[in-house]
């Protein structure tokens, strides 16, 4: 009888004693690290040699370096020095924000992710706002109208919507709403070589763009956040403190949103948190289904010719930044909720989270 | 520690899975897990039998390019003429692949990890514990497209690296649950009988557990599809493999598909069975959670 076991008591999946002794600023100081050692380790434990690649594409007549071309080169990218030298510098360049020199595009890798950057900040940002928002909206709706058939469809829909990875509603969208109906470009963040009259043409003009990742995105991520409000809000309604909010005779909408929808939104912010790694990788996707010049789309173009400090650039930027969000929300987290002194975003995402969505 | 208990848990475990109340089980699902499980046994059922469901082969040409479905290819070929239904077919094998043997190696994996940083504890277990956390944070497309990059995108590496980036999940499942298992009171009982640890293990947490951890496979499963058909999609997977990814890849590769009629099966197709298999899987994984943890049947 595999499926139907014996239920355990006392179910604590969030021990408090480990988290004592380490200090969220050293875990996160340590993810930092191992991120900047990644990236360095990389290209050294590639295989083969780095001027075998410098010196041709394969078929090729391939020149062979001199043993003493190859020394000089060495000894002029820092190679010859101990490991331990090469990582000190390597973080000493980090820390002065040089990212290296980018093969192909023939720039500093920082210029042309500062010049990506903004699009995909622009893509990440609003659909987490949008999926918040819808999330939050549908959530709430269905938790006030549990078990009625409003609630069960959106349920369905959600349940089913919300597993499907993000390039393949790109897809759905991309063939229908953009080619079939013509209602969205094709591609692209703005219209080729296109003057505009006023501040406010080029702002529509960016926004009509944007709008297919971003509802890509939003629809992939929403699922997720509206099943999380349906539950904790679920949850906060049977409590107490709900009834004595209605015994005091306090208006519908304060007993919603003052009283029950504030206690219920706690658990969101970590889930926010958890979901930056996962909305990254969606903006990676959507922004090569629809040809979007942002971080994701530079970085296949990176892997496609070969530039490896351009793609180390935006690896690093990206993990940076989902570094980043998580501990913004970390320490908003701690001003939000004040019976916990520290929380574990980690702790928060294993497998009953996502679990713990159907109570 | 007598040979017959570690037979009888293996009873329990292996006998239970396969005979055990299968009809009790399928009675436990709702409808829309019906309709997932039986998708998935007919997807591995395809994988399994391509070789003798196809007529023509899957790597190379075998009729005019880009025909339609119907006729003598029953959902059309692709820009090379080659079959599409065959690609299906093998396509399967890949995925299945891919999501199987991630989750076997991190479920395992995590679920060992996870069983010994609650059985040890101590450094052991803050350590492992740590390397899970930063696991966690990490975006793991962006790594993986690193990865790819760096040491060329195999199958064998895609899946080593996908279980690599997913053990943590199950490993986090595992601890907490093995933490609980561990201060109940005939676990204790039986620890000051004498039990000896692997008789603990193979005994009481295994059996508690597995059930747990094969439930979390199937989302590890689910997961690792989703990322290798995410990177095939990308353009950097396995350029060998010939997965769904990777025919949607092509496809889109073709100048102006949109405005084709060659969409209509060339990229309907392996996107449709892409997005049937994750979600009967992801649908299949949350009914399963459901029927496997005590605390969700109080709704």
């Amino acid at each position: 009888m595999i499926f139907s076991f014996r239920p355990l008591a006392n179910l604590e999946f969030v021990d408090m004693s480990v988290k004592k002794s380490w200090p969220r600023a050293i875990e996160y100081l340590l993810t930092f690290l191992v991120i900047i050692t990644l990236n360095f380790s990389l290209p050294r434990l590639m295989p083969g040699d780095p001027f075998l690649h410098l010196s041709g594409e394969a078929g090729e007549i391939v020149e062979a370096y001199t043993e003493e071309q190859r020394r000089y080169f060495l000894e002029y990218y820092g190679l010859d020095r101990p490991l331990l030298e090469q990582y000190w510098n390597y973080l000493g360049e980090l820390a002065r924000g040089n990212l290296g020199f980018s093969y192909y595009y023939k720039e500093p890798v920082v210029n042309l992710i500062a010049r990506r950057l903004p699009w995909t900040l622009l893509l990440v940002t609003s659909a987490t706002l949008f999926s918040l928002l819808f999330g939050v909206l549908l959530g709430s709706f269905s938790a006030w109208r549990r078990g009625r058939w409003q609630d069960r469809f959106l349920y369905l829909f959600m349940v089913v919507f919300g597993e499907i990875p993000a390039f393949l509603i790109g897809l759905v969208l991309l063939i229908f709403l953009a080619a079939g109906l013509g209602l969205f470009p094709l591609a692209g963040a703005m219209t080729h070589f296109a003057r505009y009259a006023s501040f406010w043409e080029k702002l529509k003009d960016i926004l009509h763009h944007a709008v297919l990742p971003v509802l890509t995105l939003t629809l992939a991520r929403t699922g997720g956040i509206y099943l999380l409000v349906r539950n904790s809000l679920g949850t906060v309604l049977t409590r107490d403190f709900m009834c004595t909010a209605r015994a005091k005779g306090l208006a519908e909408f304060r007993i919603r949103y003052r009283h029950a929808l504030r206690n219920a939104l706690l658990p969101l912010v970590t889930r926010i948190a958890l979901q930056m790694g996962t909305m990254v990788g969606g903006a990676v996707l959507a922004e090569n289904v629809f040809a979007y010049p942002g971080l994701g789309r530079l970085m296949r173009d990176a892997v496609f010719v070969r530039d490896y400090p351009l793609l180390q650039g935006i690896f690093l930027v990206l993990a940076m930044g989902v570094m980043g969000a998580n501990l913004c929300v970390d320490l908003l987290y701690r001003r939000l909720d004040p019976r916990t002194k520290t929380v574990n975003v980690g702790d928060m995402k294993n497998w009953q989270d996502s679990a713990a969505e159907d109570r | 520690m007598p040979m017959y208990n570690k037979l009888t848990a293996f009873k329990v475990l292996v006998g239970g899975a396969i005979t055990g109340n299968i009809r009790n089980f399928w009675r436990q699902l709702s409808a829309f897990g019906k309709v997932s499980h039986l998708i998935l046994v007919s997807l591995v059922f395809l994988a399994v039998f391509s070789p003798y469901l196809t007529l023509y082969p899957h790597n190379v040409s075998s009729g005019p390019p880009l025909a339609p479905p119907g006729g003598k290819h029953l959902l059309g070929t692709d820009e090379l003429g080659v079959d599409l239904w065959s690609m299906i077919c093998y396509g399967a094998r890949v995925s299945l692949m891919v999501g199987l043997f991630t989750s076997l190696l991190a479920g395992l994996g995590g679920g060992m990890a996870g069983v010994i940083a609650a059985y040890r504890g101590g450094w052991l277990d803050r350590t492992l514990m740590r390397i899970a956390d930063i696991m966690i944070i990490l975006p793991d497309l962006p790594v993986m497209i690193v990865l790819a990059a760096f040491f060329g995108p195999s199958l064998r590496n895609i899946i080593i690296v996908l279980a690599l980036f997913s053990w943590s999940i199950p490993a986090r499942l595992i601890r907490s649950q093995a933490l609980a298992l561990k201060e109940q009171p005939y676990i204790k009982m039986a620890a000051h009988f004498g039990g000896s640890t692997a008789y603990l293990l193979f005994k009481h947490f295994l059996p508690e557990l597995f059930p747990l951890l094969l439930v979390s496979m199937i989302r590890l499963a689910g997961m690792a599809i989703v990322t290798e058909a995410s990177l095939s999609f990308l353009g950097l997977g396995d350029p060998t493999s010939r997965s769904w990814g990777l025919v949607i890849n092509h496809a889109m590769n073709f100048r102006g598909i949109y405005f084709t009629p060659f969409w209509k099966w060339w990229l309907l197709y392996p996107w449709l069975f892409l997005t049937l298999l994750v979600s009967s899987l992801a649908l299949l994984g949350r009914e399963l959670e459901k029927i496997a943890d005590p605390r969700m049947m109080k709704s």
